[in-house]
């Protein structure tokens, strides 16, 4: 099986914002929830740069861990989801999460903020494949429809890679190689532990 | 002359930009391959790198386009140190500070026993030693409090001890329910700790006569009481426990009801690791509580059940006060002006 | 025994008041992050733009009000 990972070229990345509006429209995501975002470096001075984050889908997930109801799970792809079902909101994955991808959809007093939300990589959740009650919850499972997530499909100037880990480092590399710089994989080291050695 | 003036002109211009392009295209050629950057530059030369973010500040921040402003933080590492603490430490510490306490207690039942009542002339006759609004505060903050324990204990242990128990979908709605509790209930139980505060601060504030009754061990060992007044030593350190205990959780508690209100990620961190902590020692400390209010000491229930206790009783652990509350009326043991009687 | 059940009593009642007030203040995600900067239709059909006041349900799509 494949480890799905997530890897944003910075040097690319041009903030247009499409992979969060392709990711907000694909799984009907509230407004206000953002599932995926970009974070903007240096903003207006020299050497900006943009980065698309969300779930990276850590190795040994912090978020999984901290769970006090144990609702997160791991799937044969390594992607990390959780059921919403067992999630009782109390926000420590927030909190324990490297990228701040948990969100909730309501912010004021935690005692009944909701189940949390977060990216799925396109993969859906614990529900059958392609149920209503899966996309209600949880978006549009694009991963087993043999698609990747929308917001790397469809990145204009593919920044954002997603896919199979040593595939999209092996296409981050060659892309380093060619025009002779890269910033590196952000944030691989925290999720996985490693990074892309150029 | 104009024209030659203009003539001129060109001429100079002409070969300055000969000169210009003769120079740029050595370095276009030098540079130039298919894909490559056509500046000759790097153009990362500048720009920002993780490795370089990490060593001015230990997360990532920038800036972003919408109005969550949490969503700013790019990469925090800390949420590993914090994972770190929650699974690694608190598990092993919370069952150490609980199951520690609990054995102590143990030990201290099986080699000292029960303290029981000494007969006396006063044994049977009885004075009124909390009167009903005490004990109001005083139930409503205990009861509470076990609660928030029993929630704030399945934080931590819910998914060891009771999930493979009952079932992951069983446990969900559990510890949802007790989450509601553990918010809900701690707002009586925060009101609860400023009324005892009202109530007992008088009574409470360390003077000499605690430090002798600390020299005497609090007649645990041995057979002499110190003398004490309304509260002994050993009482009013409980009752300062629960009260910076108390206010403790509530602040950290506070801040965590109302999430990034006042702090961001770090501060919540921080919030969160000193609030179970300090719950654990609170655990603890009131495991203590518990046992010499009940099991450890024959005649101190009653000062909390009917808010009556044996004179005789009062005599030898609380001398001072008896006196103190028999000065006020001629006729020796009876309630107090402003008391109520319970029941 | 009056004093520990009018304890249990109060205690209940005042975590129940707490609970109202706080879900009452209790916002979601779509008022919070709300932004005034964007407005893709007519402001007077109101339905494209979540808006700050937004109560979950979509209004009627009644006439524009001309103005």
């Amino acid at each position: 099986m494949a480890r799905m990972k997530f890897l944003c070229d910075a040097d690319r990345c041009i903030e247009c914002n499409a992979c969060v509006t392709a990711c907000k429209n694909e799984h009907e995501v509230p407004w206000g929830i953002n599932r995926r975002r970009v974070v903007t470096l240096n903003d207006g001075k020299p050497g900006e740069r943009s980065v698309s984050m969300a779930c990276m889908h850590c190795t040994d997930a912090p978020c999984a861990a901290v769970c006090p109801v144990n609702c997160f799970y791991t799937t044969a792809d390594a992607v990390v989801l959780h059921s919403k079902d067992i999630c009782i909101g109390c926000g420590y994955c927030f909190y324990a999460c490297p990228f701040g991808a948990p969100q909730y959809p309501k912010v004021g007093n935690f005692g009944s903020r909701g189940k949390m939300d977060k990216c799925t990589y396109c993969a859906g959740g614990p529900e059958s494949d392609f149920s209503t009650i899966e996309y209600e919850k949880y978006g549009s499972n694009r991963l087993a429809e043999g698609k990747l997530p929308l917001c790397a499909e469809m990145c204009s100037t593919k920044a954002l890679l997603a896919g199979d880990g040593e595939m999209i480092a092996q296409i981050y590399k060659q892309r380093v190689i060619k025009r002779g710089y890269g910033s590196g994989a952000w944030g691989w080291k925290t999720a996985y532990r490693e990074t892309v050695a150029i | 002359m104009r024209r030659t003036l203009t003539t001129f002109r060109t001429l100079v211009a002409a070969t300055i930009l000969t000169a210009a392009v003769g120079a740029s295209s050595t370095s276009f050629a030098q540079q130039t391959r298919d894909g490559m950057n056509p500046t000759g530059q790097n153009p990362t030369a500048e720009s920002v790198n993780e490795e370089f973010l990490f060593k001015q500040d230990p997360k990532i921040t920038g800036r972003i386009s919408i109005p969550d402003g949490k969503a700013a933080h790019l990469i925090q590492p800390a949420g590993r140190d914090y994972r770190d603490f929650r699974e690694r430490w608190l598990p092993w510490l919370s069952a150490l500070a609980v199951l520690g306490a609990v054995a102590l207690l143990g030990l201290f039942y099986y080699f000292r026993g029960r303290i029981l009542m000494e007969r006396g002339p006063d044994t049977g006759r009885k004075i009124l030693r909390f009167n009903g609004f005490e004990r109001f505060a005083h139930w409503m903050t205990s009861s509470c409090f076990i609660i928030l324990a029993l929630s704030g204990l399945n934080y931590i242990f819910g998914k060891r001890l009771l999930m493979p128990l009952i079932g992951a979908d069983a446990f969900g709605v559990v510890a949802q329910y007790a989450k509601f509790s553990h918010i809900y209930l701690a707002w009586p139980f925060m009101i609860g700790v400023a009324l005892m505060l009202v109530l007992w601060l008088k009574d409470n504030i360390p003077n000499k006569i605690d430090i002798d009754w600390i020299k005497a061990f609090g007649g645990f060992v041995g057979d002499k009481h110190p003398s004490a007044g309304r509260f002994n030593a050993g009482q009013k350190m409980v009752f300062w426990m629960v009260i910076g205990f108390g206010s403790a959780m509530s602040v950290t508690g506070l801040m965590m009801i109302f999430p990034f209100a006042l702090t961001d990620i770090t501060g919540m961190q921080l919030m969160q690791v000193i609030h179970a902590l300090i719950g654990i020692a609170f655990i603890a400390g009131i495991l203590a509580h518990i046992y010499i209010g009940t099991l450890g000491m024959e005649g101190a229930y009653d000062a909390m059940g009917s808010g009556k206790v044996d004179l005789g009783w009062a005599k030898v652990h609380h001398d001072l006060w008896v006196e103190e509350e028999q000065a006020k009326t001629a006729s020796g043991p009876q309630l107090g002006r402003h008391q109520v009687p319970a029941e | 025994m009056k004093a520990f059940i009018i304890a249990l009593v109060v205690a209940v009642a005042i975590g129940t008041l707490a609970a109202m007030l706080l879900n009452q203040q209790q916002r979601f995600a779509y008022q919070a992050f709300t932004t005034s900067g964007t407005r893709v239709s007519d402001p007077a059909g109101h339905s494209n733009l979540v808006g700050p006041h937004w109560n979950g349900v979509t209004p009627d799509p009644e006439k524009p009000s001309k103005s």
